[in-house]
């Protein structure tokens, strides 16, 4: 498994969780923590203390706000399991819960989208520590009145306060807050309405690379692994499914709606969507397919249908074509549009025909007039051309003749289809590698 | 430039290659549970009731096909293993206990290991000072050097020794017709042995740690639904095998040591007792089959709590992760192999009691298990569309009371023997 150094990931994740001052840093909120593990199954009581019931959960609501609130309560009630609405909480300790009404619903609570239980859904499942970068499970969940509600303000993914639960009575529920995270540090994934989400973690996620967060997404069960992926930016999503292994990203696709695989497909590099499109089942991939926009599917079909030994098969779509009657302005502005794309070096200049003629260097657009035609530039050296169904081995001997860091694809009438850089090389290489224990034929690596 | 003509997608890969890489969880989970612990029972009963008591081995192989193949799919649904998913479901309490429950009975089951290859290497000379650390070595060695892949295929080879029985039973001219009719038909004598054995049958086949492995092994395996077809293969085709293997040692110990009255205590007395009748080669295979049955689970358990304790505090670990990337994992697999290696070469340490507390363990830990396993079975927001049907559930809870049963007969007699 590909894993980088983590000292430089944790101390960009702690810049940044760093930067905002924790609520748990609060002296009152310090001291009012309460342990949910502990009041699970404690005495629910009206305003003049007589018993109404036991706590089985609690209900939260999460919105775009760090810390969500409580809902209400899942008190049993002889048989019944009752919803009991959280304004009507007058008093909240580590030994029982105070209600200001003696007023019950015998209704059997049903879930309402936008909220999770705190036992069902969130103690001890898997959450996702974006301080430490890896997945653990909570050992408890903490409580605190804040901005005139009650909510939940940390986690604690420590094994000491895991094995505390353990013991009976009184031991169990005495807080330990010495090892509370911030909850807004923590993405915690398990609800199926949608994700228990802080903005605050989500930035962080959002800051971290690709390779670390696939490494994340590879440690989570499937549920969890759909809700990660479901709080990510799409674009930084497809750049962390390029990163992980081919079975697990094949597994994760398989757990995905189609219409989420599709779009996610459709922003990960042409020729890795090609790959893991290869290896999925025939219908599988024809669904994914039709949830596409059509001219990315037909482009896909395209390279799915190429052997993955062939240039076809590993080459990306992802090239800037340009016509030789274009200005320099044009092709520069192309250049700039696409940039989030792997493109950023050139442009393809073709004849009017759509033939390849020459690809020119960022650095001589730059060096250019910017009115001046593209023909003016089209000058040796011309890029090395080879045609789709040119094999690995005379790829690899073509990149060992020139030099050079890319060659272009072109098809029948040698119009460009597409690019191979350096790096899909190593990729094709390397998955040869995995198959035969080592690579054939390239014995100028 | 080269022409070549243009290549379309690689021929859909042949079902057998696509089986084979599915092919291991149920094979092995399966097969290691015919260790040491389990060809001694297994031996015992040939010897002491011949034919008689097969059914209940048939029975066994049932209620392992239907379990290992609930705990495959669990893996593979849930991608947690079960103690991960037994603190998510029935809380911290439960979680902890079954996981120390496991540990202990680990240990112990662990120790029976070692004393079968201590046994075995004494068979053919090989003193237990030597036999044991070598063995505890090679197994660690083997874990925490090896690939998954390479693991895996190590296993299967380890595996293959289990043909010395098939051959130890074809050697000893069984009675087939006798044999059958104990597949057959089901007869039990009551007394406090017969039932103890028949219960102990049933421990040493459907095993705590096999059912933790397979869950673990297919998260760590990577597979996915879609390999859940292929994985049920894999998952009856090794229990049947499990079966089958403990089939020809109770027919081999049938046809020669009960035939002649020769009473024995364990798997390598039946070895040593096998020459004079069958020859020195049935004495050399069976003791061979053990060595290789005892490799096999002492490179399992190990792996089997590594995985439950990673699970349990929630730090997912897989055998291609270094120690540096799954310290607990790694510390656990080298406690329990450590721990169970002294055990058995401290002089004087009482090894009868162990195992005999293993067993009980064991068969208290197997109840809840069990339970949990159904009720995880059931969870539709665990499983999905994986869920338990209800003719399944049904199933479930008729062979968890058959369990139950055995269980309560099996304490009773120990605390009143």
């Amino acid at each position: 498994m590909k894993k980088p150094p983590v000292s430089g990931i944790n101390t960009v994740a702690k810049r940044l969780v760093g930067r905002r001052d924790s609520v748990l840093e609060r002296k009152n909120i310090r001291e009012a923590l309460v342990s949910f593990a502990g009041l699970v199954n404690r005495p629910v009581k009206d305003k003049d203390g007589k018993l109404i019931g036991k706590l089985v959960d609690i209900v939260v609501r999460h919105g775009e706000e760090n810390y969500p609130p409580v809902s209400g309560l899942i008190v049993k009630v002889g048989q019944h399991k009752s919803f009991i609405d959280g304004a009507r909480i007058s008093a909240l300790t580590h030994n029982e819960i105070r209600l200001s009404s003696a007023q019950i619903n015998l209704e059997d609570y049903k879930r309402r989208p936008g909220e999770s239980l705190l036992d069902a859904d969130v103690l001890d499942h898997q959450i996702v520590d974006v301080n430490g970068l890896r997945v653990v499970r909570s050992s408890d969940l903490y409580l605190a009145p804040l901005d005139k509600e009650i909510r939940v303000v940390g986690v604690d993914i420590s094994f000491r306060s895991f094995i505390r639960r353990i013991f009976p009575g009184a031991l169990s529920r005495r807080p330990t807050p010495e090892h509370v995270v911030d909850w807004a540090s923590v993405a915690s994934l398990a609800d199926t309405s949608g994700v228990v989400r802080s903005s605050e973690s989500k930035a962080v996620l959002s800051q971290l690379r690709p390779a670390d967060l696939a490494d994340l997404i590879e440690d989570l069960a499937g549920r969890e692994q759909n809700a990660l992926i479901e709080l990510l930016d799409p674009e930084l999503a497809a750049d962390a499914l390029e990163e992980m292994e081919d079975e697990e990203l094949q597994g994760l696709l398989r757990g995905l709606p189609s219409g989420r695989a599709a779009e996610l497909i459709s922003r990960m590099e042409p020729d890795e969507s090609a790959e893991v499109l290869r290896d999925l089942a025939d219908d599988h991939r024809e669904s994914i397919f039709e949830e596409m926009d059509v001219q990315v599917a037909k482009s896909l079909r395209k390279l799915v249908s190429f052997d993955e030994t062939l240039a076809g098969g590993i080459m990306t779509t992802h090239i800037l074509i340009t016509h030789e009657g274009d200005t320099v302005a044009h092709a520069l502005k192309l250049l700039v549009e696409h940039r989030e794309r792997d493109v950023s070096d050139g442009v393809v200049v073709v004849d009017s025909k759509g033939k390849l003629l020459d690809h020119i260097q960022v650095i001589e657009l730059v060096a250019a007039k910017s009115t001046a035609l593209l023909s003016s530039l089209i000058a040796q050296p011309f890029p090395t051309a080879i045609r789709e169904d040119t094999p690995l081995k005379d790829v690899i001997e073509e990149f060992a003749n020139n030099r050079g860091s890319s060659v272009i694809v072109v098809d029948e009438k040698n119009k460009p289809v597409g690019r191979i850089l350096a790096d899909d090389l190593v990729d094709a290489l390397s998955a040869e590698k995995d198959a035969h224990g080592f690579p054939q034929g390239s014995g100028a690596f | 430039m080269v022409e070549t003509k243009k290549t379309l997608i690689s021929p859909k890969k042949i079902r057998i290659a696509a089986l084979l890489s599915v092919m291991g969880p149920g094979m092995i989970a399966g097969l290691s549970d015919d260790d040491p612990a389990g060809i001694t029972t297994y031996s015992v009963v040939g010897s002491k009731y011949g034919y008689q008591l097969l059914w209940v081995l048939v029975a066994s192989t049932f209620a392992l096909i239907v379990f290992q193949d609930l705990g495959a799919r669990i893996g593979v649904v849930t991608r947690q293993g079960m103690i991960g998913l037994v603190r998510q479901k029935y809380g911290a309490r439960s979680g902890t206990l079954s996981a120390t429950a496991l540990i202990l009975a680990n240990i112990g089951t662990m120790t029976a290991e070692f004393a079968g290859i201590a046994a075995a290497g004494e068979l053919f000379g090989l003193s237990r000072y030597v036999s044991v650390p070598l063995a505890a070595l090679l197994v660690s060695f083997l874990v925490l050097r090896g690939s998954f892949a390479r693991v895996e295929k190590v296993f299967f080879v380890i595996s293959a020794v289990f043909i010395a029985y098939v051959i130890a039973g074809f050697m000893s001219h069984p009675d087939w017709g006798q044999a059958l009719r104990g597949v057959v038909v089901p007869s039990l004598p009551f007394n406090h042995d017969a039932i103890y054995l028949a219960t102990a049958t049933l421990g040493t086949t459907l095993a705590p740690w096999g059912l933790a492995f397979i869950q673990s092994y297919a998260v760590d395996k990577r597979l996915t639904r879609d390999d859940l077809k292929l994985l049920r293969v894999d998952v009856w085709t090794g229990s049947l095998l499990t079966g089958i293997i403990g089939f020809f040692v109770v027919v081999t110990c049938a046809a020669t040591l009960h035939k002649e009255g020769i009473t024995i205590n364990d798997a390598s007395d039946a070895a040593r007792a096998l020459q004079p009748l069958a020859g020195t080669l049935a004495k050399d295979l069976f003791a061979f089959g053990l060595i290789g049955a005892a490799l096999l689970a002492a490179s399992i358990l190990p792996l089997s709590t590594a995985y439950s304790v990673s699970d349990l505090t929630g730090r997912p670990a897989a055998l291609d992760d270094s120690p540096k990337e799954a310290p607990l994992f790694y510390a656990t697999f080298g406690a329990i192999t450590t721990i169970s290696a002294v055990l058995i070469l401290i002089p004087g340490a009482p090894l009868i009691k162990i195992l005999v507390l293993t067993q009980i363990l064991n068969a208290v830990l197997l109840l809840p298990l069990l339970l949990y396993m159904f009720g995880i079975a059931k969870d539709e927001r665990l499983m999905g569309e994986y869920v338990a049907s209800k003719n399944m559930r049904r199933l479930y809870l008729v062979i968890i009371s058959v369990v139950a049963f055995a269980i309560g007969c099996m304490l009773w007699f120990t605390v009143f023997p």
